[in-house]
């Protein structure tokens, strides 16, 4: 089995075509498997994140033929071509820039929830947004993390933070909502913090896809958006 | 071409972003300190947020459950290695460090009866009492809490795609201070000189040492240790490697992985060998330790499978109808990370328990660490005394769990003594006397220099592919299963590796330099497996998790316990010694043993009855603690299989 695997080096990319060796026979390994066996003995210096090999740590992501894939868990096949995700800045070969998404939270997150009582049952929305493993397949095709790239740029403030927010960002925030721990201050200002990271650019958007199968238009876009519809106490 | 040099003022530096590295950095944001948390994962991304999300918290599903008994559960298990002061700190402060947990969004189901967070409807293995939470997503319910508490918090300054390469230190009449740490920012491609009276050490673990065989996050090369050795603190038990005794053998992309707890074995699950030989029974009563001793000593007689794996045998639980079905849904609740890769690697029926589960032993967790106090401070080699400055938190730190960890414990450990050892950080700030004022620029140009004179380097040698051959000899000499002969080949080998060290080519790139990440990391990988040889070699005898094949077992009861040191010398070599440690009452330890020799003859006796009135019996005790459960209630958490993954439509 052949894979082209992408690097990129002090602004130059390359392509690597690395014939994957079986470790027994008919094994049928996954992507991280290939790159982990090319580091080993063809290409030394490759570079590329990962972490448990299971699928939770969410770090490993790439793009498989150009769409995002957990590493750990894609099965290799001949011909795939491997690389950096696209929605990030590239580092170096298959490691991208994360960290500006994180960013734009700060200062958006409480920062300590102080309810006197935290024995209450979280629904069971809330638990289907802690499933996220923050792989940021998330940011393929959302239209509204694409406005951080726009004009091949990578626009972020001082901070590192990027101005636009992603379907990640807004599950982040939509989960406040949902904790019956928070408080209804706590979620206002989770709400205002969904609006301002560019929350109505959702409404014109079929939807986003999850890595790891959260139904990110229902769970978590949907109910912000109809939040926003609703009249204020101003209006 | 050269690196630039950024310097940084703050009052304490936390390295880590994982369950302790958070709680440090947030309880010393929230005491008044600034904090910069350095993490080379992205933040959170740590063995608490990979784990299986189950914590300990003292009484919460039993009022009988003291602080004594979960101090002595932790003592008695770890084989009286752990000291006394840090087990009372665990037992003390679990239910504080749950609520600082739950404070970050974790979110347990409620036991409404009780008003308080639904317990495991099992002891884990080890504990007498039921006080293990579980978590839906498991431990990913503790990454999102790690990642809020530093994302957000105030106060707190963090840098991920960024390795901690040195803590620096000046030694004077006084002892040792810390003053600070250089950090190479791979994502800037810059070094950092950064200036802080305290640094608190969480950067987890040394499991990488033993890849493939890890169930593990990568990031796991012994960081933590190998800076605080370098920088003159002790380090205890470092022999005390714990391997699962559950991780699968196959294929090959799942191998290591977790397939399960002693507790997963249920009332009636047993080990047998590759002839079908039973191994060991009453398996959800033992530790980790006993199981992975089972397994291990059993393929070094020959009875392993081809992969030197033995069977765990769940059929019975599921061959008692209705007892069963409870037992299914007690794996699928309480364990369902763990079982979605159980069916993934060995199919349908292996998950619904019909077929047993080629398991072996991986290393999932060093209970040896950074010799400290209490409070996370270090105990530097030269005084006895203090490494002023230096504090430990979680996996890095030594002391609370000796020969053996119980199930459940790692996540509340972080919390615990990350929130203890942040306090203790932060009660240094301000105080930038003579050390700091002059910011002593020459202790961080030595170790500046040495960095910078690595880039451009020349050599034959590739450190990913030493890493490998590293990790092989690893496995073999100082893994699971360890003699004389095989630990002293390891250092011969070892010492080789330091030779080769030298040749590793290492490029000139600032950013992401690959070369200089894999040069550093193989260096701290070297550094820990020495100390984990080094002790190795110093206990002769079995005891716990280090299994010594060419000697005896340590009577827990009849022989004084001793933890083993190691640090290094003014010269850079590698000391051994012997701490003394303070024995559990005898008393306390024989109605432990009592207590324990009962339970498991009843689990026998239950063992070995009519398979009709096993059902009987058993659907009466998990009905007592899990309520009704359908008969048709056992659903599997549904998850796609690699193969749906692989190529779902765009």
């Amino acid at each position: 089995m052949k894979v082209e695997l992408v690097t990129y080096r002090k602004g130059q990319a390359r392509s690597v075509i690395y014939e994957y060796v079986p470790r027994e026979e008919g094994e049928r390994p996954m992507v991280l498997d290939v790159l982990l066996q090319a580091q080993a003995t063809k290409v030394p210096d490759l570079s590329f994140r990962y972490g448990c090999r299971n699928r939770t740590c969410g770090i490993c992501t790439v793009d498989i033929n150009g769409k995002p894939r957990i590493a750990c868990r894609a099965r290799a096949r001949d011909g795939d071509k491997v690389s950096a995700v696209s929605t990030l800045p590239a580092v170096r070969d298959m490691v991208s820039r994360r960290d500006g998404i994180a960013r734009q939270l700060r200062g958006k997150l409480p920062h300590t929830l102080r309810a006197n009582d935290l024995n209450v049952e979280a629904p069971a929305d809330y638990h289907a947004l802690t499933a996220c493993i923050e792989c940021y397949a998330c940011l393929d095709h959302c239209p509204m993390h694409a406005r951080n790239l726009d004009s091949g740029g990578d626009k972020r403030n001082e901070d590192g933070a990027y101005r636009w927010g992603s379907p990640f960002s807004l599950l982040k925030l939509q989960r406040i909502r949902l904790d019956p721990v928070a408080s209804g201050l706590d979620g206002e200002k989770a709400f205002a913090a969904a609006t301002d990271l560019g929350l109505e650019i959702c409404r014109d958007c079929p939807g986003c896809k999850c890595g790891v199968g959260i139904d990110l238009k229902n769970k978590v876009i949907k109910p912000l958006l109809e939040a926003a519809s609703e009249p204020t106490a101003k209006d | 071409m050269s690196m630039e040099t950024v310097w940084l003022d703050y009052d304490v530096i936390v390295i880590g972003s994982g369950g302790a590295g958070s709680a440090a950095a947030h309880a010393a944001s929230g005491a008044g300190a600034s904090v910069l948390v350095v993490a080379k994962d992205p933040i959170g991304c740590s063995d608490s947020k990979i784990a299986e999300g189950i914590v300990t918290v003292r009484g919460v599903a039993d009022d009988a459950d003291s602080h004594e008994m979960l101090a002595d559960n932790l003592r008695i298990a770890g084989g009286d290695l752990p000291t006394p002061e840090i087990t009372q700190a665990f037992a003390e402060d679990s239910e504080e460090a749950y609520d600082w947990l739950r404070r970050q969004g974790v979110r347990p189901r409620i036991d409404n009866d009780r008003g308080a967070p639904r317990a495991l409807p099992i002891p884990l293995g080890g504990h007498t009492h039921r006080r293990s939470v579980g978590h839906d997503n498991g431990g990913l319910s503790v990454g999102h809490a790690a990642w809020n508490a530093i994302v957000q918090g105030a106060g707190i300054d963090y840098l991920e795609d960024a390795w901690f390469l040195d803590i620096v230190t000046s030694v004077d009449a006084d002892g040792r201070t810390v003053l600070g740490g250089l950090v190479y920012d791979a994502g800037k491609g810059r070094l950092l000189a950064v200036s802080a009276p305290a640094v608190v050490v969480a950067a987890g673990g040394l499991s990488t040492l033993y890849f493939p065989n890890t169930d593990t996050m990568r990031g796991n090369t012994g960081d933590s240790f190998a800076l605080a050795m370098r920088a003159g603190a002790e380090l205890v038990d470092m022999e005390q490697v714990q391997f699962l005794p559950f991780c699968l053998t196959s294929p090959p992309s799942y191998e290591g992985l977790l397939a399960g707890e002693p507790a997963t074995a249920g009332f009636l699950g047993v080990i047998r060998d590759a002839g079908g030989k039973l191994i060991l029974d009453s398996v959800m009563l033992r530790t980790r330790a006993e199981c992975a001793a089972a397994i291990v000593k059993a393929v070094e007689d020959g009875r392993g499978t081809e992969r030197d794996g033995c069977y765990l045998d769940l059929t019975a639980n599921v061959k008692a109808e209705r007892s069963g079905v409870y037992y299914r849904n007690f794996l699928e609740t309480s364990l369902s990370s763990v079982m979605v890769t159980v069916r993934q690697a060995l199919g349908r029926a292996a998950a619904e328990c019909k077929e047993q589960w080629e398991i072996r032993p991986g290393a999932h967790y060093s209970m040896g660490g950074i010799r400290v106090d209490e409070f996370g401070s270090a105990v530097s080699i030269e005084s006895r005394d203090r490494v002023k400055g230096l504090f430990a938190a979680g996996q890095a730190m030594g002391g609370v769990f000796g020969a053996n960890r119980l199930g459940s414990t790692s996540l509340s450990e972080g919390p615990i003594f990350g929130t203890r050892a942040g306090r203790a950080a932060a009660a240094l700030r301000g105080k930038k006397n003579e050390h700091f004022t002059s910011r002593n620029t020459d202790a961080f140009e030595i170790r500046l220099n040495h960095y910078r004179g690595l880039l451009g380097r020349s050599g034959d040698k590739a450190g990913s592919s030493l890493i490998r051959e590293l990790q092989r000899a690893a496995w073999k000499g100082i893994g699971p299963a360890r003699t004389r002969a095989g630990i002293e080949k390891f250092l011969r080998q070892s010492a080789n590796f330091r030779h080769d060290a030298k040749k590793i080519a290492i490029s000139d790139e600032g950013l992401w330099n690959q070369s200089l990440i894999n040069y550093v990391e193989f260096v701290n990988m070297l550094d820990t497996a020495d100390a984990i040889a080094i002790s190795a070699l110093q206990r002769e005898d079995s005891l716990g998790a280090h299994i010594r094949l060419d000697g005896g077992t340590t009577s827990v009861l009849f022989e004084k316990a001793y933890s083993v040191s190691t640090y290094f010398d003014e010269e850079m070599n590698l000391k051994v010694g012997r701490l003394p440690r303070p024995p559990t009452p005898w008393q306390r330890v024989l109605t432990h043993i009592l207590r324990d020799r009962k339970r498991k003859l009843g689990m026998k006796i239950l063992r070995l009855l009519p398979v009709s009135l096993q059902d009987r019996i058993l659907e009466k005790r998990y009905r007592a603690v899990m309520g009704n459960v359908e008969l048709d209630g056992v659903k599997p958490k549904s998850v796609k299989m690699p193969q749906e993954i692989e190529r779902e439509a765009a």
